[in-house]
């Protein structure tokens, strides 16, 4: 359904008609013949495009950079805040940086590099937004977790009003985002849209910008990592056992800058340029290592601080019977992960390439420890798909990562696949659903967004969804946000479950 | 117990009370608050009696003020906002429920003091991320719902920290789990299932217990709480420098936390850090003060299980190479005062007589958030404040604590008074409403608003008190939690 004239002309007085667009061939571009796009270009006119969905009950959903790969299903106003794309605050001192939602971490690295300083940068990589808002990291070793982030903050919310959270509120400053009083950073994420936003920034003592030498695709660093105090080690253990008594030690003695439990096949994927490339070199470090493994990123301070964090390292190794696959102390390989982890993050490669899609189970800001019952099932699920011929082959484990010096964490295991082979794409899906199902039946966790119906779920996890759609409800009376938001902390309303807060009586998309 | 029969029922009458000694005990605090007497005091022993009660308030539009440490009270907050209150004393509720070394979490319910965890985690092999120098009544929850600033910033990721999940009966008497330990299955299966409640944030994309922090009770009753703990260091070094210059101290503080090389890490002045060390007052306090110079940064370096000497020596020679190019000097003592006393001092709570009112018997601290470029300007108007109003600003105590990881810095004025001098507490009445005018001009953060500047404070922003409210009517729609405080 197309905005009738009228309609359309309101919006295209709010953001000019060079930021508005229904050609086909721009909805095409967006994944939906439906919908119309609107690129505004400041807060003033995201506020005045909700203002005037609300005022037509048309349901909206914003992008930043469209990293959740969300595909539309109804007729829509869809808002690509790509023209929101400036930094808008670098302060050293107290440590954070505001940005837009178009700004991408790739390009805040760059200039936090410069002055010794590092942000999270989300799994789908340096090219996913660098809002702290979204998403969970490799490095959350170091620098911690998307919901754990976020500073003071500008948030339109489903009404189109603006809310100014902490400092922004109170003085116009960014550098703290809960109060007065209780803490809105607990309602955002559920509708509305971020305009700006502060997100801590972190040490660095790496170099201002990496020495890299060769061409594309394949690049490396024309200085070995430990010249500048840095080291990257791949270890495989015996047992899962091992690996997480291990993983918890590297944790607690604070060595470690990252720790990423990349399964072989995800080292392969990132050291290579090609997928023949790749299986050739997994077929290799499969036979090397003795069992799961993860990758660790020590990053010195200076001389003394590295050497003591190599000792620990090697300690900690040796106490668990860890083995160092060989093929990574190689310095260039060592430097291509170290560069590919800390700036381009590495997601890409061990998750498209191989088959072109991938889907995953995860649990965000949980231990691995906590689930690695729960995702050794899942992987043995998967290692009957990967004999039938249905998913990529790969070594079928689960992998986790460490954040907040092991405070908290992450597991994952995903599925690589053919999307366009419809077996491929239903297996992967059954197998989802049957982990899911696990999760819950086990008291492990809520299962990842999207898997399981939110009122399943719900009903196990302190009924939330009911006070979530309350929430949804006082925020959004006309019902015209409910497809927005962001969540990667269980079950969220990303398009995926709208049918239960949605009030067919107020907006009503169009399946 | 004459009207308050339904609540006999619910607690037993030794847990009902209303003679007039105890009303009068609850109706007032510290702080410069209106006094108002409550109904009566009921001490509930266990989640389900807190539960029935606030479905007894709803069905009474009764208004219940939530309180779980023990006096004395500073802050207005656990004072009635009107009439005919039941006060809710969770002080009794002591179970400390669970410690998991492995996870590094304790879980507590809300009359757990300080004192009273403290050395239950470190049987444990851990410790906690502790405010300043808490008194000795002072409950965990209580402090965490507060938000109180903790003297580890490195561990200090999120405002938060060190809250991980809670236990909740909102305002419409649903009880409620958040984080990790709102399912699936029962927290015994959780934990039966390997899994911990230390997962702060969802579930869904809703981090409930933003909302319930900071908020004084006014949405709900919190019945335990987990939090996370750090690991019991196996070897520690403090330090002390003293310096007239704060600008070179924050200078340092910034590298020290930015570098994660110091655990406990803070700023006193001679006033504050006298006030903390002195058994005897006026005589020791003063003798004390004397030696010290205007500002002192405590810091401590930790070494854990692997080569501690190691880590240590290292972490000396990061902090030497910083205060060398800062031109400053880490010392074991300044003035009077060891680093290895102080440090002994900050693992614990406040003796007794708490800190605070050792000096005049009476305190009144001015806090809020601001970064560290603000702080010598706001300590500048704060001391003509002071000043102007006739109290000495030399008598002022200030404690600064980085927060955050360094994102932004916890500024503290203590203001010693005799209580029973009237012309004293007038003139601090007076200072701290005018004090706290002129620090909003400066960009001082009232995160934490109390007391009578609250309202005015938080009222401010009619965008963030419409949201705010949205919230209130969700899970407090009858407002029986609490009313009169904040914007509610
Ligand atoms: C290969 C791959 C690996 C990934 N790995 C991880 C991982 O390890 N951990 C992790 O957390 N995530 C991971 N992700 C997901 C990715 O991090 C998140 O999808 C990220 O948050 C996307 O951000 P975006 O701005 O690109 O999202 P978008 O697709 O633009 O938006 C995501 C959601 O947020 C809403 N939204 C977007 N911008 C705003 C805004 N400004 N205000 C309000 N709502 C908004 C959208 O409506 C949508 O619902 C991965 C994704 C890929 C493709």
């Amino acid at each position: 359904m197309a905005l009738s004239k009228d309609v359309y002309k309101e919006f295209e007085d709010v953001v000019g008609a060079e930021n508005i667009s229904d050609d086909p061939a721009i909805k095409d571009a967006y994944r939906s013949p439906d919908l119309t796009v609107i690129l505004p270009g400041s807060t003033e006119e995201v506020a005045a495009v909700i203002k005037l969905c609300n005022k037509h009950k048309i349901p909206y959903k914003a992008q930043s950079t469209g990293w959740m790969l969300f595909a539309p299903t109804y007729d829509f106003i869809f808002m690509d805040l790509r023209r929101m794309n400036r930094i808008i605050e670098i302060n050293e001192k107290n440590m954070y940086a505001v940005v837009e939602p178009y700004v991408i971490s790739a390009e805040l690295m760059a200039e936090l590099f410069k002055r010794g300083m590092i942000c999270n940068v989300k799994g789908s990589g340096s090219t996913c937004t660098a809002l702290a808002m979204s998403g969970h990291g490799h490095m959350g070793m170091t620098t911690s977790t998307g919901d754990r982030n976020d500073l003071a903050t500008e948030w339109v919310t489903d009404e189109g009003e603006i809310v100014r959270l902490g400092t922004l509120g109170a003085s116009d400053e960014w550098f703290c985002g809960d109060g007065p009083g209780p803490s809105l950073r607990g309602v955002y994420r559920g509708g509305g849209v971020i305009t700006r936003q502060a997100t801590k920034v972190y040490h660095w003592p790496g170099p201002s910008e990496y020495p890299l030498e060769g061409l594309s695709p394949r690049y490396t660093l024309s200085k070995k990592p430990s010249e500048m105090n840095m080291m990257v080690r791949y270890f495989s253990f015996p047992s899962i056992g091992k690996l997480i008594e291990a993983e918890l030690k590297i944790g607690e003695s604070e060595i470690a800058f990252e720790l990423m439990g990349f399964c072989p096949s995800m080292v392969s994927s990132n050291i290579t340029t090609s997928n023949e490339e790749d299986f050739e070199t997994l077929e290799q470090f499969t036979r090397e290592v003795q069992g799961p493994g993860f990758m660790v990123i020590i990053v010195g301070n200076f001389d003394e601080d590295f050497a003591y964090k190599k000792k620990v390292l090697a300690q900690i190794i040796k106490e668990t019977d860890g083995e160092s696959l060989k093929a990574v102390e190689d310095p260039d390989a060592e430097a291509t992960l170290l560069f590919q982890c800390t700036r381009v993050c590495a997601s890409i490669r061990e998750t498209f390439r191989a088959g072109g899609m991938f889907s995953s189970m995860m649990v965000q800001g949980q231990r691995y420890d906590n689930h690695v019952r729960w995702l050794e099932e899942a992987a043995v699920l998967k290692r009957e798909l990967i004999e039938k011929g249905l998913v990529i082959a790969d070594d079928g484990q689960q992998f986790g990562w460490g954040e907040e010096g092991g405070h908290l964490g992450h597991t994952e295991i995903f599925c690589r696949y053919n999307p366009y082979d419809e077996k491929s794409s239903k297996a992967v899906q059954e197998w989802l659903a049957k982990v899911g199902k696990r999760a819950l039946d086990g008291c492990f966790a809520v299962p990842s967004m999207g898997i399981l119906p939110v009122d399943v779920i719900g009903k196990r996890a302190s009924n939330y969804h009911i006070w979530f759609g309350k929430l949804k409800e006082a925020f959004d009376p006309n019902g015209v946000g409910e497809n927005t938001g962001f969540s990667y902390v269980g079950a969220d309303t990303s398009g995926v479950h709208t049918s239960i807060y949605q009030k067919p009586e107020k907006a009503s998309p169009k399946k | 117990m004459a009207g308050n029969e339904s609540l006999v029922k619910i607690f037993g009458a030794k847990n009902v009370l209303d003679d007039a000694e105890t009303l009068e005990e609850y109706s007032g605090d510290f702080s410069f608050v209106s006094p108002v007497r409550p109904r009566c005091v009921v001490k509930p022993k266990n989640a389900d009696e807190v539960q029935k009660l606030v479905k007894w308030a709803n069905d009474k539009r009764t208004p219940l003020v939530p309180v779980s440490s023990g006096s004395p009270h500073f802050r207005g907050d656990t004072v009635p906002g009107i009439g005919g209150a039941v006060v809710v004393d969770l002080s009794g509720m002591k179970k400390i429920i669970r410690v998991d070394r492995a996870h590094r979490v304790a879980m507590v319910e809300p009359g757990v003091t300080f004192a009273e965890l403290i050395p239950a985690v470190e049987k444990e092999g851990l410790r906690l991320n502790m405010p300043l120098l808490p008194r000795k009544s002072k409950t965990v929850i209580g402090s965490m719902l507060e938000r109180e600033p903790v003297v580890m910033p490195k561990y200090h990721w999120d405002i938060s920290d060190p809250l991980a999940c809670v236990e909740v009966v909102f305002g419409t008497g649903d009880m409620f789990r958040t984080g990790q330990a709102a399912g699936p299955g029962t927290i015994e299966e959780q934990w039966a299932a390997g899994g911990a409640q230390k997962t702060p944030y969802g579930p869904g994309p809703a981090a409930w217990y933003r909302l319930i922090q900071g908020a004084q009770g006014t949405m709900g009753i919190v019945t335990w709480a987990s939090l996370r703990c750090e690991i019991l260091p196996k070897l520690e070094e403090p330090f002390l420098v003293g310096s007239a210059e704060l600008d070179r101290l924050l200078e340092l503080v910034h590298w020290l936390v930015r570098m994660r090389l110091v655990n406990e890490c803070f700023v006193l002045n001679d006033s504050n850090l006298a006030a903390i060390m002195a058994r005897k007052f006026p005589g020791e306090y003063q003798d004390i003060k004397d030696t010290l110079p205007p500002w002192v940064l405590f810091f401590n370096l930790a070494g854990y299980d692997y080569f501690p000497e190691d880590r240590v020596s290292s972490q000396i020679k990061g902090v030497s190479d910083i205060t060398k190019r800062i031109g400053l000097e880490a010392d074991k003592a300044v003035g009077g005062v060891s680093a290895v006393e102080m440090l002994k001092m900050v693992k614990r709570p406040s003796p007794e007589p708490y800190w605070k009112l050792g000096g005049k018997g009476a305190c009144h601290d001015i806090f809020f958030i601001t970064t560290y470029d603000k702080l010598e300007g706001q300590i500048g108007v704060m001391n003509d404040v002071a000043n102007k109003s006739g109290y000495p600003a030399l008598d002022m105590g200030v404690y600064l604590q980085p927060i955050v990881q360094g994102s932004n810095c916890h500024c503290e004025f203590n203001l010693f008074y005799d209580p029973q001098d009237p012309v004293e507490l007038e003139r601090v009445k007076e200072l701290s409403a005018e004090a706290v005018n002129c620090l909003m001009a400066t960009g001082a953060f009232f995160s934490r608003p109390y007391d009578r500047s609250a309202r005015m404070i938080i009222n401010r922003d009619a965008a963030y008190v419409d949201a705010l409210n949205r919230v209130k009517t969700i899970l407090d729609p009858n407002h029986v939690m609490n009313p009169g405080k904040l914007c509610f």
